[in-house]
């Protein structure tokens, strides 16, 4: 990972005036259940995935639509640095508005005198964490392959074949389509559940392999498509 | 070798439908300012490309002191200003450039200082420095390119197209970078349709056409018959009164060549401004009575004229 790529990207998503919009939105909707009732606690707060969703749309496309990635590749950066730096920046950057919000939640609870349930926001950090790298990994694979924000159509696309599948195997009664549709799903949002863990439950080794490969699956594939692409606008968009 | 070597490199786009370049062979030597021209379609940026490892040959090397293009080590000596310039048009001009200065890998200590300096170098006043990038004219954003394209003083430079859309100050500021540039022994591969520059600021220069390199032409040291002066003397004189022998013996002693007698003009290669005048004098010397000296197309002008009119796929 390149911090310097890291700390630029991080810039970028926060200074952009409709990302911080509608950051503002998904971050501050789930306040309202907490002001009207704090004892709810942070599982009112919701999972951040569409946190991640606004800082990560267009996280490569845009750099391949808008032509600064010939630059930036012009320098001592490898493709897999670039892919990682980008993961990793859109990662913290949901993870930093995550704890923002929790700080907010917490301070409610503080105002209105109800005790905040540590042990529950442990759990809500730890699960958001996961999800942000979850996340941020399967739109890196999606904006390698499409330019602009046509990442956040493939996803939509994606999600919509998957919906369909799932209902048509339902309606036909096969089985296999329902769970092969499933796992697509599941897919485009890799997350794990870390209360067995912290409540000393059984640990779901297919959960943690299935996020595991799902995540380390999009990251290769997003640095295996960031090497073939060629960069230039003598090549018919390649 | 420290120069840059491309051996029989060969592109194609569309499956093997379109040759972007066919075969193409050169050695650009170290310090060497080499010009790339050719008309739209040549396939001139599809060469830069592969000198920057941002496209793949279909066959073919390109090596960089020995070692492919796209090596970290000749990434962390290189710099690159391209012709469609998009720059993070949310930074200001001193954060894009502390920005590529950090991702060149220069050492963190005096970044500040030579991005200023870097930023002065260009002509872009400090004030500019703090303004975001989007407020920035079309020929600030270009001196702010080769700003960051020279950070850390390269020892290959990749230009294309620098000087498009540069008011005439900031063409003569990018001449004098070159120099610059030459003086402290960076290669130089410069990609640009702006002729009379290419004449001034190169040593060499390929010209390209449909992927192959047609001409290669030496411009600097030893260059000889650079420029075409058209002489024109009243009526009945030149070609008539003054017979075609007398012109090349005037020409001969001024080292000028007779290229063609046309009366009443007459067209003389001559190497340079010091070889005009020489022939003016030499000419007058001889009886030979000037109306009109004017000077033709440049060198690589010609050279694009010889070779019919620029076109081709674009």
């Amino acid at each position: 990972m390149n911090l310097t790529l890291v700390l630029a990207t991080l810039r970028q998503r926060f200074t952009s005036p409709i990302r911080l919009v509608i950051m503002l939105l998904f971050g501050w909707m789930p306040m309202v259940p907490i002001l009207m009732a704090p004892r709810t606690g942070f599982a009112a707060l919701g999972d951040c995935y569409f946190l991640a969703l606004a800082l990560a749309a267009g996280m490569i496309g845009q750099d391949l639509s808008s032509g600064t990635l010939q630059l930036l590749l012009a320098r001592p950066v490898t493709r897999a640095q670039y892919v990682f730096s980008r993961w990793g920046a859109v990662a913290t950057g949901t993870f930093l508005l995550v704890v923002l919000q929790m700080s907010c939640a917490a301070f409610i609870m503080l105002v209105r005198g109800v005790p905040v349930p540590w042990d529950q926001a442990a759990l809500h950090l730890g699960n958001s964490a996961l999800l942000a790298l979850g996340t941020a990994a399967v739109m890196a694979l999606l904006s390698s392959l499409a330019a602009g924000l046509g990442d956040l159509g493939l996803l939509f696309t994606v999600f919509l074949s998957a919906q369909v599948l799932e209902k048509v195997g339902m309606f036909k009664s096969w089985e296999w389509l329902v769970r092969g549709a499933g796992e697509l799903l599941r897919g485009l949002k890799p997350e794990l559940d870390l209360a067995p863990f912290l409540h000393g439950g059984p640990i779901a080794w297919f959960a943690v392999v299935a996020y595991l490969s799902t995540v380390t699956l999009c990251l290769g594939l997003a640095v295996v498509v960031m090497n073939r692409r060629e960069l230039s606008y003598a090549s018919s968009g390649n | 070798m420290d120069g840059i070597r491309i051996e029989s490199l060969t592109k194609t786009y569309r499956a093997g439908q379109v040759r972007a370049l066919d075969g193409v062979s050169l050695e650009i030597a170290p310090g060497e300012v080499f010009g790339i021209i050719g008309p739209n379609g040549a396939g001139k940026t599809t060469l830069l490309g592969c000198l920057l490892g941002f496209l793949r040959p279909d066959s073919g090397r390109v090596s960089i002191a020995g070692r492919e293009p796209d090596d970290l080590v000749i990434r962390a000596v290189s710099g690159y200003l391209p012709e469609r310039l998009t720059l993070d048009r949310w930074m200001t001009g001193l954060d894009f450039l502390a920005y590529h200065h950090a991702l060149a890998r220069l050492p963190a200590a005096g970044r500040a200082a030579e991005v200023e300096a870097a930023l002065a170098r260009v002509g872009l006043d400090p004030e500019a420095g703090h303004r975001s990038i989007r407020r920035y004219s079309r020929g600030m954003l270009q001196r702010l390119g080769l700003a960051q394209a020279l950070l850390g003083r390269p020892r290959y430079v990749f230009l294309d197209e620098p000087a498009s859309g540069v008011d005439p100050a900031g063409v003569v500021l990018f001449r004098r970078l070159l120099d610059e540039v030459r003086a402290g022994g960076t290669t130089v591969v410069l990609n640009s349709h702006q002729l009379d520059q290419v004449e001034r600021v190169c040593d060499r220069v390929a010209f390209v056409k449909q992927g192959r390199i047609e001409a290669l032409e030496t411009l600097h040291a030893g260059a000889a018959m650079a420029r075409v002066l058209r002489v024109r003397g009243p009526a009945g004189t030149i070609g008539e009164a003054v017979p075609r022998a007398a012109l090349e013996q005037a020409a001969q002693r001024a080292g000028a060549e007779l290229r063609e007698v046309s009366p009443p003009l007459a067209r003389f290669a001559v190497p340079d401004d010091a070889g005009a005048v020489r022939l003016v004098q030499a000419l007058v010397a001889a009886g030979v009575p000037v109306a009109e000296v004017t000077p033709e197309e440049g060198r690589l002008e010609r050279l694009f004229l010889e070779d019919g009119p620029p076109g081709g796929p674009a």
